[in-house]
């Protein structure tokens, strides 16, 4: 398939947009990580699409930060193989990798152009090369005059942000960023999550781990959750929040609450209901039996007028949740 | 350049740039150079005289004892035959000017007690000199009593020159230079424990910072580990250059201004006093202790194998350094934090300290059995085996051995280091045990 894949970007190059979005970045293949006393990874698979934004999601201690530490090749796997790009990971493809630990850090006492350089260039990068990106990013973020400042003279923001360039420095394929809003202000998160957006568009993919489902929804194009080592929801955005939707709808309407609640019948069920004004009501109502939109609307605009209809679209939030109660639940079982 | 090289480069020059480096760089060899100016002044000079006030009822030294022709003897006697109380000879102003009681019962001869009282402790040395002194003069009676003359007993008494030499006329006495052997093994004792130190907090920072977690994603463990290694162990390797430099600098100046006239085979036959001129009724105690005082001098510029102890030093201090600093790299990926790593460090230190107290024994036996193992067990050589260099009771064939055996273990040392490195640098927030430390050896 990808050979196939990039034959086509060579005939049809006028939309490499396009075929990226088709091909493979990284794909992991049932991942196993035993540790003393713990499964980290019981048997993970994902992969991930050329230029997309994938979110890996999962509680604490799911072992989101194993496999990245394996993608990284910290550490190995027991089991199970990385591929980068369509070819088994190997040791130099870490300069096409940039990853920003959840747990930042930098020499406190060395100065930041020195730091950034050095990290730069241990990454593969030639010294002339890395001095000409170095100013590049530093005029961008307009923060040329940190350069002999000692990280420990910075605040923990500003280091955040010279611990960011250092992640995308060497211009790597792949992004793994852990939590990377963590400890930004929000005028900063904002900037940041600007960068990696216009990184993404550059071509670049990005593996991000997060709590923050907000960002989640926002940026990511596909995601898998996590929890107790193992993979319980897995691909696109949009058939994630597909997989998950209850069918159901807010109706906004004029008219007695009791009349549309009698309408109903069988065929709906009426989840929740509250009286905005005196005539104004909202309710949540479920579609039971395969029952579609219309037929709701036909049933309750025989009693009340429909001022609105939105259907109630599960928030990131709520399907982590969700799926990791019911996978919780599951186990008890 | 290389990744290790990156790191070796950084590791280096984050420490040589160090203001803390150059202050110690610069006044060490300052303050060697001043202790061994010290002491080889000191050894030139006059002790101070002890005055002795020998209080005898009986007269039965008749007012005298025998002091020879000696130039600058240790002590003078004053003699009294009236008794005083001791609170008398402590607080009257009359006795303030003695240094030393010395109390001579009328039975001394019979009971042979002699006790004295001293305001302040004086040397061993100066001790046997006043000893000797009053014993001649007691046993005089004896002598007297047997029918010996006064002066044929104090031929009989006279001592013997007795003098241990190497059969080689080639090696000189070696008993100062044993003690440079110490002073270098002290030297290499501290340049390994302040340098393998470094390793571990050069590992914790990184730890307990996080930077390692960077790190790790771009250079492997043991490339981490072993830049660190190196880059601490030229640190180390660049201020003992330049510290030798300085030294050797500041001795070259002494001896060409101010011990001059000492290393004129002239003046320091005269130093050592009108020999010719002693009799053979002359007491020898007294003539090795002015000999030795310039012979100090002379060994520290003659009579030590400078560059041999240098090359050896050099390699010996690689050696053990790579040894401890691995050693030390473990306990650094171990604990979390500076204050945990006392506990965990025991282990590593005690063999360590174990060679410097060997080390203080072999002064007085560098050819002993202990001489013999602890200069070849891979812990302890680097601590013990420049001090038998030194003292001339090794062969070119142990010095080899031992330092084979160094090699050897440094590397299974760091072979296991590195392993357990690779684990312990990614465990946040724990102090592993040693049990954990060497689960983590089978990972």
């Amino acid at each position: 398939m990808n050979r196939s894949a990039k034959r086509l970007k060579i005939s049809i190059n006028f939309t490499p947009i396009l075929i990226l979005a088709e091909m493979e970045m990284l794909r992991v293949e049932n991942i196993v990580k035993q540790y003393a006393g713990h499964l980290a990874l019981d048997d993970i698979s994902i992969s991930t699409k050329k230029g997309e934004i994938f979110g890996l999601l999962g509680p604490n201690g799911a072992g989101k930060t194993t496999m990245i530490r394996i993608i990284n090749q910290i550490i190995g796997p027991d089991a199970g193989k990385v591929f980068l790009d369509g070819r088994e990971l190997r040791r130099d493809d870490i300069s096409k990798i940039g990853y920003l630990p959840e747990e930042r850090g930098l020499y406190k006492k060395m100065k930041v152009y020195d730091q950034v350089l050095y990290f730069a260039r241990l990454k593969g990068m030639g010294k002339q090369e890395a001095k000409r990106k170095i100013d590049e990013w530093f005029e961008k973020f307009e923060i040329t005059s940190w350069y002999s400042k000692k990280v420990e003279e910075l605040s923990k923001g500003m280091a955040q942000k010279i611990q960011f360039i250092i992640t995308v420095l060497h211009e790597p394929e792949l992004l793994i960023l852990d939590e990377p809003f963590s400890g930004f202000d929000p005028i900063n998160a904002q900037l940041i999550r600007n960068e990696i957006l216009d990184l993404k568009k550059k071509g670049a993919s990005i593996l991000l781990s997060t709590h923050n489902m907000s960002s989640v929804e926002e940026i990511c194009d596909s995601i898998a959750l996590m929890n107790h080592s193992k993979l319980i929801l897995n691909g696109e955005l949009s058939a994630v929040k597909e997989q998950f939707r209850s069918h159901t709808y807010a109706i906004q309407f004029k008219g007695m609450t009791f009349g549309f609640a009698n309408a109903l019948f069988a065929d709906f069920s009426l989840e929740h209901s509250e009286q905005i004004n005196e005539n104004t009501a909202v309710a949540h109502v479920k579609l039971l039996k395969g029952n579609s939109l219309n037929d709701l609307l036909r049933t309750v605009m025989q009693v009340v007028e429909v001022e609105s209809v939105n259907e109630i679209v599960p928030s990131m939030n709520d399907i982590f949740i969700q799926a990791v109660k019911a996978k919780k639940g599951g186990d008890h079982e | 350049m290389s990744k290790i090289g990156l790191i070796i480069q950084r590791e280096y020059a984050s420490r040589v740039k160090k203001r803390s480096f150059l202050v110690i760089t610069i006044l060490v060899p300052i303050l060697i150079a001043s202790l061994g100016f010290l002491a080889m002044w000191l050894s030139i000079q006059e002790t101070k005289n002890i005055r002795v006030l020998v209080v005898d009822p009986g007269n039965l030294c008749g007012g005298k004892v025998f002091v020879g022709m000696e130039k600058n003897p240790p002590a003078t006697f004053y003699f009294q035959q009236e008794d005083i109380s001791l609170e008398e000879f402590q607080h009257s102003e009359k006795y303030k000017a003695y240094d030393l009681l010395l109390g001579l019962d009328a039975n001394v001869i019979t009971n042979k007690g002699i006790k004295g009282f001293f305001r302040e402790k004086i040397s061993t040395q100066v001790e046997y000199y006043i000893r000797n002194k009053i014993e001649l003069r007691l046993e005089e009676y004896f002598a007297l009593d047997y029918g010996i003359s006064l002066n044929e007993y104090r031929i009989i008494r006279q001592e013997f020159n007795f003098h241990l030499e190497n059969i080689d006329p080639e090696k000189v006495d070696t008993s100062y230079a044993q003690w440079v052997g110490f002073f270098f093994s002290i030297f290499i004792f501290i340049f390994i424990i302040t340098y393998s130190s470094q390793v571990m907090r050069g590992v914790i920072e990184e730890k307990t910072s996080r930077v390692v977690e960077i790190l790790v994603s771009s250079v492997k463990p043991i490339q981490l580990m072993m830049g660190k290694i190196i880059g601490i162990g030229l640190v180390g390797l660049t201020q003992f250059a330049i510290w030798i430099v300085l030294v050797s600098v500041a001795l070259f100046l002494m001896r060409s201004f101010i011990f001059q006239d000492m290393m004129n085979p002239e003046n320091l036959a005269n130093a050592m006093g009108p020999m010719e001129g002693m009799s053979a009724d002359i007491l020898s105690g007294q003539m090795d202790v002015i000999t030795k005082d310039s012979e100090l001098i002379y060994i520290i510029y003659q009579g030590i194998p400078w560059a041999t102890l240098l090359v050896l030093f050099v390699l010996y201090f690689i050696g053990g350094y790579l040894l401890y600093a691995g050693l030390f790299a473990v306990i650094g990926a171990a604990v979390d934090s500076e204050t945990d790593s006392q506990q965990v460090m025991l282990p590593v230190m005690l063999p360590l300290m174990f060679s410097y107290a060997v080390g203080i024994n072999i002064i007085f036996n560098p050819g002993g059995p202990a001489a013999l193992w602890f200069s070849q067990i891979p812990f302890s050589s680097p601590i013990i085996m420049l001090q038998r260099v030194a003292a001339g009771t090794v062969h070119i064939g142990e010095v080899i051995l031992s330092l084979a055996l160094l090699t050897a273990a440094f590397v299974v040392i760091l072979y296991g280091a590195a392993k357990v490195y690779r684990t312990g640098i990614l465990m946040y927030g724990k102090k592993a045990s040693w049990r954990e430390i060497f689960k983590w050896l089978r990972y």
